[in-house]
């Protein structure tokens, strides 16, 4: 067995509320490996939302080690974490979070403004994230044109536009019903199955956290126990 | 960098962009001409010519020095050439067509002046024809006089005993190169009107308003001022000789605080579209919180975010104040023709212009900063906390 895609070790993730400190994460080891789908499960507090952060590179360990794809991202500064999210990462957060202003290729399109792309092909890589997720029809519309399942294949084609390893979702079914739901977790597992993505995903809920292989708990800043799924359950009846 | 997000979070809120550049055109219209009516005002003083003295009474403008003393000032060493220049103070069929007339010596007229140039008629016309008058192209297009044209001036000072008007020929029409001459006078022979007083055939003071003294090249302009002072200390008519700028500063101090009050008016618009102009910058900013937050998640950095805000800014007022700057110079032509009485130096200049739009930025810098700052401080997941 190779080198795990993350590698945490002694992870510990602090905030202050209301002048008392609340350690989200109290020393946390942890090993993922590339081509897996992740559930992290737990009750609110947990510090599933935080560890996903910590992966993102979207906040920063008080202390351990988090490192990405042979990459420590605790040493990095906030300008080489932007970067490094650029080419790594891709997000899908539970609300969706495209840009109203833009029309659905042109949200897919955002990251890779951050590429040495030309225009063109920048517009066909966009345009060929969304016929990945089935919105190539709606290319042209924008956020408050599409139902909410469709914004979030919009949300998916923006995280696969630059090819990341890594795809990190907060709760990305949350604030979908229950067959979307189950539509936009059948993508999910299309990308981990057929593109090797990594997913790792964050959810309160069961039917989805069935979706993943590996399903990660934890409980009050701790890791718990981890349930490997060898092979993810059916979408559920809608 | 998504340049296009720029535009498209402008036209996001149409309504609220399109108010907020409004206000920005208007306040820059007005500082615009605001500042044309003082730079009309003071043109007098910036382009005085710096070789020139005004020789006039030390009692008031309004006294009459003496024909005499033209003679005794030429003899004054550094005085090259003299000229007289007294006001006529006549208007053409109706009071409210008021305009400058001036009565000079037409054989040292040109001399005097060399920035006058003659654009129509034949330069040398104005000294062979004894009512000949030149006029500035300013009253061609106000009036539509034309060289030949006779044109009555009714006199308040210079009365006429027939009662009737004086008529002056038009000889020629000129233009100024510089500001310190309008272009809307009207220069007749002064010969003309000392005859027409010596004969009887008019009443009025004899004397001359002021001397206009070209200084000879290398001559010190202080040790003439004062040699020329000193002459006339025990009379008849004591003299005060000052710059020719010093002179039309006398007409603008006249004014009292008008170009101080109309700086003040522009400062105080320029302070309230600040507060309206930063008032929509911070609502964007506040607007644009999750939107940065995406931005930022996706790998756009801290600097990225900053110019977001900061060119919608700078954008916003940059295109209200270009357009404020554009209206100000179309309006132009209309304004002169109407203050041509008043101001007959008003123009928008390239500076006004550059002031204008530089303003406008300046204004887009100081509104954007503080949103800019914010957004490239922000963190990202406190810009995606569900509450935000």
């Amino acid at each position: 067995m190779g080198e795990p895609l993350i590698r945490l070790r002694g992870v510990v993730r602090a905030y202050t509320r209301g002048g008392e400190t609340i350690k989200a994460l109290a020393g946390f080891d942890l090993d993922l490996e590339e081509g897996g789908f992740y559930a992290l499960m737990g009750p609110s507090g947990s510090g599933k939302t935080t560890l996903l952060n910590l992966l993102g590179g979207l906040d920063k360990a008080d202390a351990g080690q988090v490192v990405v794809d042979g990459q420590d991202l605790t040493a990095m500064g906030n300008a080489d974490l932007a970067r490094w999210r650029a080419d790594h990462v891709g997000f899908v957060f539970q609300g969706f979070n495209l840009l109203p202003v833009l029309t659905a290729v042109q949200n897919v399109e955002l990251p890779l403004l951050l590429t040495p792309l030309p225009r063109s092909k920048r517009r066909e890589h966009a345009l060929y994230a969304l016929k990945l997720v089935g919105l190539e029809d709606r290319a042209h519309h924008r956020p408050r044109e599409l139902s909410g399942g469709q914004e979030q294949r919009v949300a998916i084609a923006r995280a696969l536009a630059t090819d990341p390893k890594l795809i990190l979702a907060d709760e990305p079914t949350g604030d979908l019903d229950r067959a979307t739901a189950d539509q936009v977790l059948e993508l999910l597992v299309r990308l981990n199955r057929e593109f090797n993505k990594t997913i790792i995903m964050v959810t309160h809920d069961p039917l989805a956290a069935a979706r993943a292989r590996t399903v990660v708990h934890l409980d009050k800043g701790l890791l718990g126990r981890i349930e490997q799924q060898d092979a993810a359950a059916p979408a559920a009846e809608a | 960098m998504p340049w296009h997000l720029i535009a498209r979070n402008l036209l996001a809120h149409p309504v609220r962009t399109l108010l907020t550049a409004s206000s920005l055109v208007i306040a820059v219209f007005l500082i615009c001409t605001l500042r044309s009516l003082v730079v009309g005002l003071t043109a007098g003083v910036e382009g005085a010519a710096s070789n020139r003295l005004v020789v006039q009474s030390a009692v008031s403008l309004f006294v009459d020095l003496p024909l005499a003393y033209q003679g005794k000032v030429a003899q004054v060493p550094g005085v090259r050439q003299t000229c007289k220049f007294q006001w006529f103070g006549g208007y053409y069929q109706d009071p409210s067509n008021f305009f400058a007339q001036f009565g000079v010596d037409a054989d040292r007229f040109y001399e005097s002046y060399p920035e006058v140039e003659v654009l129509e008629g034949d330069p040398a016309a104005f000294l062979a024809t004894r009512a000949g008058c030149l006029i500035g192209r300013d009253l061609t297009r106000r009036y539509g006089w034309k060289v030949g044209d006779r044109v009555p001036i009714k006199p308040t000072i210079f009365q006429r005993a027939d009662g009737g008007a004086w008529e002056f020929e038009v000889v020629g029409i000129y233009r100024s190169r510089t500001s310190n001459v309008d272009d809307a006078t009207l220069f007749f022979q002064h010969d003309y009107l000392r005859e027409a007083l010596e004969q009887g055939a008019a009443s009025g003071p004899p004397g001359v308003g002021v001397y206009m003294v070209t200084l000879a090249p290398g001559a010190d302009l202080v040790a003439v001022s004062r040699e020329i002072d000193v002459l006339f200390e025990n009379g008849p008519q004591r003299v005060q000789t000052t710059t020719e700028a010093e002179f039309q500063r006398q007409f603008v101090s006249m004014l009292g605080g008008v170009p101080t009050l109309l700086g003040s008016i522009g400062g105080g618009v320029l302070f309230a579209i600040l507060l309206a102009v930063l008032n929509t910058m911070l609502m964007a900013g506040r607007e644009r919180t999750r939107d940065l937050g995406i931005i930022k998640a996706l790998g756009f950095g801290d600097g990225v975010a900053f110019a977001l805000l900061m060119l919608e800014s700078l954008l916003l007022c940059g295109v209200g104040g270009a357009i404020g700057v554009g209206l100000s110079l179309l309006s132009a032509p209309a304004f002169r023709q109407g203050l041509s009485q008043m101001v007959p130096g008003y123009a928008v200049t390239d500076e006004t212009a550059a002031l204008g739009l530089g303003l406008s930025l300046l204004l887009g810098v100081i509104a954007g900063a503080a949103p800019a700052w914010r957004a490239g401080r922000l963190r990202v997941i406190q810009a995606l906390r569900p509450e935000a």
